[in-house]
């Protein structure tokens, strides 16, 4: 796949959950910018339009129009994005799109119907060449709403990866099980899993390590691309910081850095 | 003598090989007709609203996999949607006027190629 001679095209990556509360937009967040650090061309959108987050991470005052603009036609994905590159601290470029958060919005996104979804389909699909190609965008990565949301699914249709943020929990590690053979199977999307919030202890030797790894690529019959351990400092920041920018030494700094040199090589 | 004697080979055999393409198609919709009319016609009965992605779910892996390429590309002959599923042209023509008899496509003709789409 090449935009250019000599260009790779850029990918979508979707961060998707059985349950909400897994760390998706944490990871979202943290992986653009860690994208942007290396010097990538990124993006990130906010696609969970039943609980949007974003807007509490970056308060952006740069545009007046949300992504639930562009799903509605209303207006072209340009108008969105805005350019977090400045506060991002990197050497490459940042763009964010945001979900409207009032409540008016949330309620018309959870009524639209069928035929609105199916269009939404196509805009999303079209991003690939509005954003990737026109704008050289090395990646571009959706925030989505966890379980079998419309958007979501949208999402995942439109993904070149898709990454799966689980916890250890029972029920969590259970329903992506199924949503793996559900889902993403009947798409034939490349996914992989992230095991997020697992007990340090769980991770003291290697042996450990290693045993956990082998535990969820067999329940899961995908590669775990990272098992990262439940930190409580990044439970207490409270979603407050970018830890690939504010905390570059950080041990979950370290976790997301490795995670996006693994998605290129997978 | 016929006038088309006095023609180069080269341009009756394509007109031949035109003509073969349709009848081709015309069989592959009939033979499809065929095929939903032993399953008791579930066009008639069950139209379907949209190819939204909850109707992709429903849809047979084969069907899945071209309806999906249609949705990415927009409008598309058969010979691209095979480009992209890998599959022979043949086959995804069949597949195509089958989404077509089913609702959930399009199609119309341009010159001597057929153009596949979901409507919007």
């Amino acid at each position: 796949m090449l935009r250019n001679e000599g260009t790779k095209m850029g990918k979508i990556i979707v961060i998707h959950s059985y349950k909400g509360g897994t760390g998706k937009t944490l990871l979202s967040v943290n992986m653009a910018a860690a994208y942007a650090k290396m010097g990538k061309r990124v993006c990130l959108l906010d696609l969970d339009f039943r609980a949007p987050s974003l807007q509490s991470i970056f308060k952006l005052n740069g545009s007046k129009y949300w992504l639930n603009d562009y799903l509605n036609g209303s207006c072209e994905i340009g108008k969105v994005l805005v350019d977090y590159t400045p506060e991002c601290e990197c050497n490459g470029s940042m763009y964010v799109g945001l979900a409207n958060p009032a409540i008016e919005a949330l309620r018309d996104m959870s009524a639209k119907d069928r035929k609105w979804e199916m269009r939404a389909l196509g805009r999303l699909l079209s991003l690939k060449n509005t954003v990737l190609n026109d704008m050289e965008l090395d990646y571009l990565i959706y925030d989505t709403s966890p379980g079998l949301q419309y958007s979501s699914i949208n999402a995942i249709v439109s993904a070149d990866v898709v990454l799966v943020v689980s916890t250890i929990d029972r029920s969590d590690v259970e329903g992506t099980k199924r949503m793996v053979h559900e889902l993403y199977d009947l798409f034939e999307k490349k996914t992989a899993i992230l095991m997020n919030k697992v007990p340090i202890e769980f991770l003291s030797t290697q042996l450990e390590r290693d045993s956990v790894y082998k535990r969820f690529e067999n329940t899961h019959t995908l590669p775990v691309l990272k098992v990262i351990p439940c930190y409580c400092d990044v439970l207490r920041s409270g979603g407050s910081k970018i830890f690939v920018r504010d905390e570059p030494e950080h041990a979950f700094t370290k976790h997301v850095n490795d995670i996006t040199l693994k998605i290129d090589n997978f | 003598m016929s006038k088309s004697f006095g023609k180069n080979p080269a341009v009756i055999l394509e007109k031949i090989r035109e003509s073969l393409d349709r009848l081709n198609e015309k069989m592959e919709i009939f033979i499809e007709l065929q095929k939903q009319e032993r399953k008791q016609d579930l066009i008639v009965h069950d139209l379907p609203e949209a190819l939204d992605v909850m109707t992709l779910l429903s849809l047979p892996d084969h069907l899945r996999k071209t309806a999906v390429s249609i949705c990415k590309l927009g409008h598309a002959t058969a010979e691209e949607v095979a480009e992209q599923t890998k599959r022979a042209r043949a086959v995804e023509s069949g597949y195509l006027n089958q989404l077509v008899l089913m609702s959930y496509l399009k199609k119309e003709r341009k010159g001597r190629k057929a153009y596949f789409y979901v409507e919007k």
